[in-house]
C-alpha cells in the first residue's frame, strides 16, 4: 500500500513539473514576454534574427466576406516578408505565417481561435469582422494585445488596443451623402445594413448626416445570404427612395440591386467598401450595377499611383487585383510603426507594444493615406475622416474607377464622435 | 460472493449500478484521473477537456431521448439554446447592450436554465407524441430554424445575428469559479467543475435508464405500439423522454457556453444538432458511457485533426490552397460518422464490447 | 392587387425549385424508405458543374450534362454508402447521407473557389410585362421546366416498364422482388433521379443570381415540403413545393407591415405551416397513413 502512495506522489510531481509556464526573458537589452522567440522565424531570411509572432484572424472558408479575406491575407503576408526583406524590426523579424485561424465570420468561433493562438502571439496583426472583433475585445484589453482590425466601425475609436486604419463606417456614410447631396441631391434615405457593429454603424451615419441635410432616412436590417434579400428588396420597390446606402456582403448587394432594378427602382446605391467584389460584374446584376451603384472607400484603390501602392504591386505578383490586397497592406503600416518603436523604446513586451502606440502621433503609410493619419495619440479627435467615391467599371483592374478624390464632406468634418455611432441608430 | 463476481443473489445487486468489482474499481480510477488531470495537463487542454464533458452532459441527455426512447430528436439545438440564454439573461449585467438581470449564482441559472428548457420540451412534446420516425426528426428540425429565427431576431436578449452576447459567469455564493487564485488557475477550475458536473449529470442518467422510466424508454423505442399494448402509457413516457432531454440540453447548453465565452444566434444551428446525433450514434446509441465516449471523440476531432497536419505535408494549412486542412477537418466529420455507422453501428461502444470479449475469452477467443 | 399577383408569381417560380428538390426526396422515400439528408449536395455539385461547362456547351448543354453527371454521382453514392446499410433502421440511414452530405459539399465549395460563379442563363433578371403586372422570365421558365419534367416523371412512372417496377418496388419489396423486379437496380434509379432533379433545381434557383457555398440551404426548405405534401406522395411534393414558394413570397412582400416578426419571417414560413398541417393531417396533406404491424 504504501509503496503504491509513493509511486503514486512521484508520478503526480513529475506530472506538474509537465505544466509550461510563461517566463518574461531579456535578450540584448529588449524586454520582450509574450510572442517573441530567440530563435529564428520558420522562414527566415537572416537566421540569427529572433522572431516576433503575429496572429492572424480572418474569414477564410465560409463566411460572407471570403472573397476579400483571403487577399487581405495574402497581401500582409507579403507586406511582412517585405519587412523582414528590408531587414526585419531590429533583431527580430516578423512571422504571420504560422498563427493564422478561419473565423468564419462567426463571433464565437472567433473567441474559440482566438484562445488557441493567443499564447501564441505578441499582437494581433489581423481580426476581421466588427462584431467578431467585439467578442474578443475584453480578453484583449486584460491581456494587452494590440489588434490591427480589418474593419471600420467607429467603437474602434475609443479602443487604445485597435489600431484601426481609414474612416469608419459611421464617418464613411457621411461623407457619402454629403457626396450624393452635391451630386444628385436625394429627399430620402433608405440604409440596408447587416445587424451589428458593422450594419449599424454606417446606417447611424446615415441617419445623422440625413437629419443634417434634411432627408427623410429609414433603414431594414437584413441577414446575410443572396436568397433571403426578399424583404430588403420589397422595402426598396415600395418606399423608393432616392439613395440606398447598403451596408452588407457582396452577394446581398447583386441579389438587392438586380432585383430592385428588375423591378423598376431607378433610384441609386451607395455601398461602403465590403459590399462590390469585381465577380458581380459578370453576375446577372452587373447592368444594374454599373448604372446605378458607387462606392465609398476609406482609401484609393488598387491602381493608384503611391509609394506604398507600387510596393504592393511589386510585392504581389500576378495576383488578380482585388482591393482586399490594397487593403490588408494598409492595414499593416500602422503595427510595423508601432512595433519599430517598440524596439526603439527596449521594451517589446505587450505592455510595451501597448505603450508605443499610444505614442505614436503620426505614421508613415507611404502615400497611401495622407501624413496626419495614424494619430493615435490623439485619441478620437486623431481620427481620420476623408472617404474617396468609386464607380464600377467592368475594364478596370478591381472593377472600379474614381469618380472622387479623399475628402471630408462638411457633415463629417463638423461632427465629434462622442461614442460608438452605431448605438445611436 | 468472492470468485463469482456475476453471481448475485439479491435483487439490489443485480440491479446496483456498480455491480462487478471491476466497475467500481473503473469508476473510482476515473474519479482520480479526474481529480489529478489538472495538475498533469497544460490549461488550453483542460479548456479543451472541460468542453468534453459539457459536451458529454448534453450527448447523454440526447441518448435518453434517441438512444434509450427511440425518439430521434434533431431540435438539441434549440434546447441548447433555451439554457444558454436563460442562464445569460439570468446572470447577465442589467447595464449592458442586452437583458440581464445580474444573478450570477451558479445554483440560481444553472437549474433555471434546465427547468425552462425542460418547459419548451413539454411544450413541444404533444407533437411529437403524435410523430414518428422520419416525421418527428424532421418537426424537430423546424424547432431548430424557428428557434435560430427567434434568437436572431430578438436582438435585446441575444444581440442578434451576428452580433451575439456574453454568457453566464461561473458564480457561486460569490465565489467567481473561473478567475485564477490560490486554488488554482481559471481552466483548472472550470475542468474540476465540469467534471464534476458531469459525474453528477451520468450517475442521474444511469440512474433513470435503470428504473422503471428507463424500461418503458427501451420498450417505446423497440415496438411503441406493443409497449402501448401492454400498458406503458405512451404519451406520459414520451412527455418524460423529451422533457429530460430538454433538461440536460438546456443545462449543458448554459455550460458550454461560460467556457467559450461568447454566444451568437448563428450557433443553435442545424449543424449544432447533427454533431450531437453524430457523438450519441458515433458513441453507441443506447449506453450512457457510449454517449459520453462519442462526446469526448467527436469534440476532440478538430484537435486531434490540427495535431496530424504536420504527419501530412500535402494538406497546407492556408484556406486558399486545396486540399487545405480546414477542409480536411469538415470530410473527416462526414466520413467518420459514415464509417462508424457502416463499419460498427454500435459505435465506440461497440468496439469496446468487441475488445473486452477478445480479451474476456483470451486465448480462447476466436 | 398587382403586388400579390407579382408575388405569387415569383412564388410559383421559387416553389418549381422546391418542387423539384422535394420530388427527388420523394423518389428516393418511395423507392428506399429512407430520406437522403445528401440531396442539398447534389444540387450543388450540379449548379457547379453547370456553371463550369456553360462556357463550351451553352446554358441548355451544360444542363443536361450536369443532370447526367450529378446522377451519376448520386448512383456512386448510393453504391457505396448506402447500398450496405439495407435492412438498418431509417434514421442510421438518413445519418449517413448527412455524413455524405458534408463530404461532398466541402469537395464542390472547393471547385467554387473564391469569388462567385454564375450559371450563364438565358434569362437573367429580365422581365416581361403582361398587362400591369410584370413577371421576371425566369420564373416564367423555371415553372416551364419543372412542369414539363414533372409530367416526364408522371408519364415515366405510368407507362414504362421500369416505372412500373419502381412502383411496384415502392408498395412492397418482397412481393416486388417474387415477381421479378430488380429492386437493387430500382434503389439505384431512384438515386440517379433525384440526382438530376436536384441539378436543374439548383440551376434555377441559382439563375439570375450567383453560385456561392451557401446555396445548400435552399435545399433544407425542401424538407418542410415533402412533410406538408406527404412523404410518399410524388403530387404531394410538386404542389407542396408550389404552395410554400407562394406563401414565402407573398409573406416576403408583406413582412414589413409586421416588423415585430421580426425582419426576414418568409425565412422560416416553410416551418410554421408544415407544423401547422401536421396538426391536423400528421401525415402530410397527401401521404399515407402508416400502417404498422406489431
Amino acid at each position: 500500500m504504501r509503496k503504491f502512495l509513493a509511486i503514486a506522489l512521484v508520478a503526480a510531481v513529475s506530472l506538474a513539473a509537465c505544466r509550461g509556464g510563461e517566463t518574461a526573458t531579456d535578450d540584448a537589452g529588449v524586454k520582450t514576454d509574450v510572442g517573441v522567440t530567440k530563435e529564428p522565424c520558420p522562414e527566415a531570411i537572416d537566421k540569427n534574427k529572433g522572431c516576433i509572432y503575429l496572429g492572424i484572424i480572418s474569414d477564410l472558408t465560409e463566411g460572407p466576406f471570403k472573397a476579400l479575406a483571403v487577399p487581405i491575407t495574402d497581401s500582409q503576408k507579403a507586406f511582412w516578408k517585405r519587412v523582414n526583406q528590408q531587414g526585419g524590426i531590429g533583431n527580430y523579424e516578423v512571422d504571420v505565417t504560422k498563427n493564422i485561424k478561419d473565423n468564419k465570420y462567426n463571433p464565437q468561433v472567433h473567441k474559440e481561435v482566438f484562445d488557441q493562438i493567443k499564447s501564441n502571439i505578441l499582437a494581433l496583426a489581423q481580426t476581421l469582422g466588427s462584431p467578431t472583433t467585439a467578442a474578443i475585445l475584453a480578453d484583449l484589453k486584460s491581456n494587452n494585445i494590440v489588434a490591427a482590425p480589418a474593419s471600420w466601425t467607429s467603437a474602434w475609436a475609443f479602443e487604445d488596443v485597435i489600431i484601426e486604419s481609414g474612416a469608419n463606417y459611421c464617418i464613411e456614410s457621411m461623407n457619402a451623402l454629403d457626396y450624393a447631396n452635391d451630386t444628385y441631391k436625394p429627399k430620402s434615405v433608405l440604409a440596408i445594413h447587416y445587424a451589428g457593429d458593422y450594419g449599424d454603424d454606417a446606417a447611424a451615419g446615415a441617419k445623422i448626416a440625413a437629419a443634417k441635410l434634411g432627408m427623410t432616412f429609414s433603414h431594414v436590417k437584413t441577414d446575410s445570404g443572396g436568397d433571403k434579400q426578399a424583404g430588403a428588396i420589397t422595402e426598396v420597390v415600395t418606399k423608393n427612395p432616392d439613395l440606398v446606402i447598403l451596408t452588407v456582403g457582396p452577394a446581398e448587394t447583386g441579389a438587392i440591386i438586380g432585383q430592385a432594378a428588375a423591378r423598376g427602382f431607378k433610384g441609386r446605391f451607395i455601398g461602403t467598401s465590403p459590399t462590390f467584389n469585381p465577380a458581380l460584374l459578370q453576375s446577372a446584376a452587373a447592368p444594374a450595377i454599373v448604372a446605378l451603384y458607387e462606392q465609398s472607400a476609406p482609401w484609393n484603390n488598387w491602381s493608384t499611383n503611391s509609394k506604398g501602392h507600387q510596393a504592393m504591386r511589386e510585392a504581389l505578383p500576378g495576383v488578380t487585383p482585388s482591393e482586399g490586397y490594397t487593403s490588408g497592406w494598409v492595414w499593416s503600416y500602422p503595427l510595423r510603426a508601432a512595433l519599430k518603436k517598440a524596439v526603439d523604446n527596449k521594451d517589446l513586451t505587450r505592455a510595451g507594444l501597448l505603450a508605443a502606440v499610444k505614442s505614436l502621433d503620426s505614421v508613415d503609410y507611404e502615400g497611401m493615406l495622407p501624413t496626419n493619419a495614424g494619430n493615435y495619440k490623439a485619441g478620437v479627435a486623431g481620427q481620420i475622416k476623408m472617404t474617396a467615391i468609386y464607380k464600377p467599371d467592368p475594364k478596370a483592374p478591381t472593377g472600379g474607377v474614381q469618380v472622387k478624390d479623399l475628402y471630408v464632406g462638411p457633415t463629417a468634418s463638423s461632427y465629434t464622435l462622442d461614442g460608438p455611432c452605431f448605438s445611436k441608430l | 460472493m468472492r470468485g463469482r463476481p456475476l453471481l448475485h443473489t439479491s435483487y439490489g445487486s443485480d440491479m446496483a449500478l456498480f455491480n462487478t468489482m471491476s466497475k467500481k474499481v473503473a469508476v473510482g480510477l476515473l474519479i482520480l484521473v479526474a481529480l489529478a488531470l489538472p495538475f498533469g495537463l497544460e490549461d488550453k487542454w483542460l479548456s479543451l477537456l472541460a468542453t468534453c464533458c459539457v459536451a458529454a452532459i448534453g450527448a447523454i441527455g440526447l441518448g435518453l431521448v434517441t438512444g434509450y426512447a427511440g425518439q430521434v430528436s434533431l431540435g438539441h439545438a434549440f434546447f441548447f439554446g433555451i439554457g444558454a440564454y436563460t442562464s445569460a439573461y439570468i446572470s447577465g449585467d442589467p447595464d449592458g447592450r442586452t437583458l440581464g438581470l445580474g444573478q450570477t449564482n451558479m445554483l440560481l441559472w444553472l437549474p433555471a436554465a434546465g427547468l425552462v428548457a425542460l418547459l419548451f420540451g413539454v411544450l413541444v412534446a404533444p407533437l411529437a407524441t403524435r410523430l414518428r420516425g422520419l416525421y418527428l426528426a424532421i418537426v424537430t428540425l423546424a424547432l431548430v430554424f424557428i428557434g435560430q429565427h427567434v434568437f436572431g431576431e430578438w436582438d435585446a436578449l441575444t444581440g442578434g445575428t451576428g452580433v451575439g452576447r456574453a454568457p453566464a459567469k461561473l458564480e457561486l455564493f460569490g465565489y467567481d469559479l473561473a478567475a485564477t487564485d490560490s486554488i488554482g488557475t481559471k481552466d483548472q477550475k472550470v475542468f474540476w467543475v465540469m467534471a464534476l458536473l458531469l459525474m453528477v449529470f451520468a450517475l442521474a442518467a444511469r440512474n433513470i435508464a435503470r428504473s422503471k422510466v428507463g424500461r418503458a424508454f427501451n420498450a417505446i423505442r423497440d415496438r411503441d405500439i406493443a409497449a402501448g399494448v401492454i400498458g406503458v402509457n405512451l404519451a406520459r413516457y414520451k412527455t418524460v423522454a423529451f422533457a429530460i432531454s430538454s433538461f440536460y440540453a438546456g443545462c449543458a447548453g448554459a455550460l458550454l457556453y461560460t467556457i467559450v465565452g461568447f454566444i451568437e444566434p448563428g450557433s443553435f444551428s442545424l449543424l449544432l444538432s447533427v454533431q450531437y446525433i453524430a457523438m450519441v450514434l458515433i458513441g453507441g446509441a443506447g449506453t450512457i458511457s457510449g454517449a459520453i465516449a462519442g462526446a469526448f471523440f467527436i469534440t476532440l476531432l478538430p484537435t486531434i485533426t490540427r495535431e496530424l497536419q504536420p504527419l501530412v505535408p500535402f494538406v497546407s494549412t492556408e484556406a486558399s490552397k486545396v486540399p487545405n486542412i480546414f477542409q480536411v477537418e469538415t470530410i473527416l466529420y462526414g466520413l467518420l460518422i459514415i464509417g462508424f455507422l457502416i463499419f460498427e453501428p454500435r459505435g465506440l461502444f461497440g468496439l469496446w464490447i468487441r475488445i473486452r470479449a477478445y480479451w474476456k475469452s483470451w486465448p480462447f477467443s476466436y | 392587387m398587382v403586388d400579390l399577383i407579382e408575388a405569387v408569381v415569383r412564388g410559383l417560380g421559387k416553389g418549381s425549385v422546391y418542387a423539384l428538390l422535394a420530388l427527388g426526396f420523394v423518389i428516393i422515400f418511395k423507392a428506399t424508405r429512407v430520406i437522403s439528408f445528401a440531396q442539398p449536395a447534389f444540387m450543388l455539385a450540379g449548379v457547379v458543374m453547370v456553371s463550369y461547362f456553360v462556357g463550351p456547351l451553352g446554358f441548355w448543354g451544360a444542363l443536361v450534362a450536369a443532370m447526367v453527371l450529378t446522377g451519376l454521382l448520386a448512383l456512386g453514392v448510393e453504391r457505396t454508402a448506402v447500398r450496405p446499410m439495407i435492412g438498418r433502421p431509417a434514421f442510421v440511414v438518413a445519418i449517413i447521407t448527412l455524413g455524405v452530405d458534408v463530404a461532398v459539399r466541402v469537395v464542390v465549395v472547393a471547385f467554387i473557389g473564391l469569388n462567385v460563379r454564375q450559371v450563364g442563363d438565358p434569362w437573367g433578371l429580365k422581365t416581361h410585362d403582361l398587362g400591369v403586372i410584370t413577371v421576371y422570365e425566369r420564373d416564367v421558365a423555371s415553372f416551364a421546366v419543372t412542369a414539363v419534367l414533372v409530367a416526364a416523371l408522371f408519364a415515366y412512372f405510368r407507362y414504362t416498364r421500369m416505372g412500373l417496377a419502381m412502383r411496384a418496388a415502392s408498395y412492397d419489396q418482397e412481393a416486388a422482388l417474387a415477381q421479378g423486379v430488380s429492386v437493387g437496380s430500382v434503389f439505384a434509379l431512384s438515386w440517379a433521379m433525384a440526382g438530376g432533379l436536384a441539378a436543374v433545381a439548383g440551376t434555377f434557383a441559382a439563375a439570375g443570381e450567383s453560385v456561392d457555398g451557401l446555396m445548400w440551404l435552399i435545399a433544407l426548405t425542401a424538407l418542410p415540403v415533402i412533410i406538408l405534401g406527404g412523404l410518399d406522395s410524388l403530387a404531394g411534393a410538386v404542389i407542396g413545393g408550389l404552395i410554400v414558394g407562394v406563401l414565402q413570397e407573398i409573406v416576403a412582400n408583406y413582412q414589413s407591415a409586421m416588423p415585430w416578426l421580426g425582419g426576414n419571417v418568409s425565412i422560416i414560413t416553410p416551418y410554421v405551416v408544415m407544423l401547422l398541417v401536421l396538426l391536423v393531417r400528421p401525415y402530410g396533406l397527401f401521404g399515407t397513413r402508416e400502417v404498422e404491424r406489431v
